[in-house]
């Protein structure tokens, strides 16, 4: 491990449940769920036209000329990023600005901006496609505005590894810190795909959960016998990194240490994972951290809630963790703010960074039919709090095989 | 409404700005009308005056005044080859 510690002094979110860490958190504790029947245009064309939205609209923080560029992915990001550096309380205009650098994971960028191009070509038969089209629609659309707005001149990255994106670019600029190249990075996820096109292309894979005939916002059921597969989300979530004594030397408020980050990728198949290839980026996450796995107080699961990842996920946890995997808290969020795609990765670190500084566990909703490969302490249904946390570990696995996974420490200031 | 005024309405809508700043011999980047916008801008004025321009936006269109030249240009042309058909382009959207 490098020498060069890597503080968070900054978190951000614009998310279903919450556009703040403090509201996202007050009701992941209270166990409530961000997933609804959706509001949009073609619904009764879906078979399962649900979703977690985020209570969020870009003309209350962008005028009319600067929406027309912005996809809702680059608005989300922004506001997301913003608050990330507001809480850091960083100044931009007083940072060397090529130490600095925004790192961000996406999996499909502008696809509201895409899915529109493709109506106005093909379903109008116009060929009006808006000019900003190719601008709103690339995915570093959002890495490139963020270093646009704060004139941050070091790298200017996007990680595209399908659902570990988010988690993908916060570990890679945290090793951009740790390596000298920068001291700040802005790194986090954000996806906006609650669109009929992408919804349509999800469902056709038959990956999407079957609504709750009594409750919508129960569809999504991770570890549970009765899941019936994944609800998509939207949203954005940044971090703001620092390298340690940057933040000391200018008296920031440290939320934690992100200590560990591990990277391996399921050659199988596209969409199969394995038991290795997560035990492998677990345990690597755990060697970057010098922990030992005894060490981790709670794991934010990727759980996904689809047949397949539940169930390799909790035997790679009971590999990696031994018989102690019994007594590790282990909850999937996803069943409250759904499957954020590229932006879930950020997002349940932000929430695993948050539940340390908190002390508090959030549970696994709707989880009340036992699967018998799943038997592990999802903390079901009840989050607690009051809990004493040290260590905290947020997994992503991916399509296309990219497992990531990242470690967070309380603040230490002796380690 | 002359063409002056109707391009000053879409302007002052889009682009979140004040009747005083869009006076003829505004430049349209000092408006935050970029190259892209004004493409953009040409949809409306497609609607409006049942235009098809797309594909002949020339690029030395510096000023309000520029503008408003340019589609006075286009009525023009429209009115005398009227009957075309080409004002229908966009009859499906």
């Amino acid at each position: 491990m490098s020498t060069r510690r890597v503080a968070i002094t900054g978190l951000g979110l614009v998310a279903p449940l919450g556009n703040s860490v403090d509201e996202l958190c007050a009701n992941l504790v209270a166990g409530r769920s961000g997933i609804r029947l959706l509001d949009i245009p073609q619904r009764d064309g879906l078979r399962s036209p649900i979703g977690a939205s985020a209570d969020f609209r870009g003309d209350a923080h962008f005028a009319a000329p600067r929406i027309r560029m912005l996809d809702r992915v680059s608005q989300m990001a922004l506001v997301a990023a913003a608050q990330a550096v507001a809480d850091a309380n960083l100044k931009f205009g007083t940072e060397n600005r090529d130490r600095c650098g925004v790192s961000v994971g996406s999996g499909m960028g502008g696809a509201e901006s895409t899915d529109e191009g493709y109506h106005i070509i093909y379903a109008e038969r116009s060929d009006r496609v808006k000019p900003y089209t190719v601008l709103a629609s690339m995915t570093n659309a959002a890495a490139s505005w963020i270093g646009i707005d704060y004139g941050i001149t070091g790298p200017n990255l996007t990680y595209s590894t399908a659902c570990s994106s988010g988690a993908v670019a916060v570990g890679e600029a945290a090793r951009r810190i740790q390596s000298g190249d920068v001291d700040v990075m802005l790194a986090g996820g954000a996806e906006a795909p609650l669109t009929f096109g992408v919804l349509r292309a999800w469902e056709a894979m038959r990956t999407i959960a079957s609504p709750d005939p009594r409750d919508p916002s129960a569809s999504c059921r991770p570890f549970a016998g009765n899941r019936t597969g994944l609800v998509l989300g939207e949203g954005a979530a940044f971090v703001a990194l620092e390298e340690w004594s940057h933040a000391t030397g200018r008296g920031a408020r440290i939320h934690a240490e992100l200590t560990g980050y591990g990277l391996t990728t399921d050659t199988a198949h596209i969409t199969r994972p394995t038991v290795a290839g997560q035990v492998g980026a677990m345990r690597a996450a755990l060697k970057s951290a010098g922990l030992d796995h005894g060490a981790v107080d709670y794991v934010n699961a990727h759980g996904t809630a689809t047949l397949q990842n539940d169930a390799v996920e909790t035997a790679a946890i009971k590999e990696v963790f031994g018989a102690r995997a019994f007594a590790l808290p282990v909850s999937s969020t996803k069943s409250m703010h759904g499957h954020l795609l590229g932006a879930a990765g950020a997002l349940e670190f932000v929430i695993a960074v948050a539940s340390l500084e908190r002390g508090i566990v959030p549970p696994t909703m709707h989880l009340v039919e036992h699967d018998p490969a799943c038997d592990l302490d999802y903390v079901p249904n009840r989050a607690r709090t009051g809990v004493n946390l040290n260590a905290v570990m947020s997994n992503s696995f991916a399509f296309g095989g990219t497992n990531a996974v990242l470690i967070a420490e309380a603040y230490d200031a002796q380690r | 409404m002359t063409t002056l005024e109707t391009l000053q309405d879409i302007l002052i809508d889009e682009f979140d700005l004040t009747r005083e700043r869009v006076a003829p011999d505004a430049e349209l980047a000092a408006l935050g009308v970029d190259s892209l916008d004004l493409l953009e801008l040409m949809f409306k004025i497609e609607d409006r005056y049942k235009l098809a321009i797309r594909d002949d936006v020339p690029n030395d269109l510096t000023t309000v005044r520029d503008v408003v030249h340019f589609i006075d240009r286009l009525l023009a042309a429209q009115s005398k080859s009227a009957g075309s058909g080409g004002a229908d382009r966009h009859a499906a959207t």
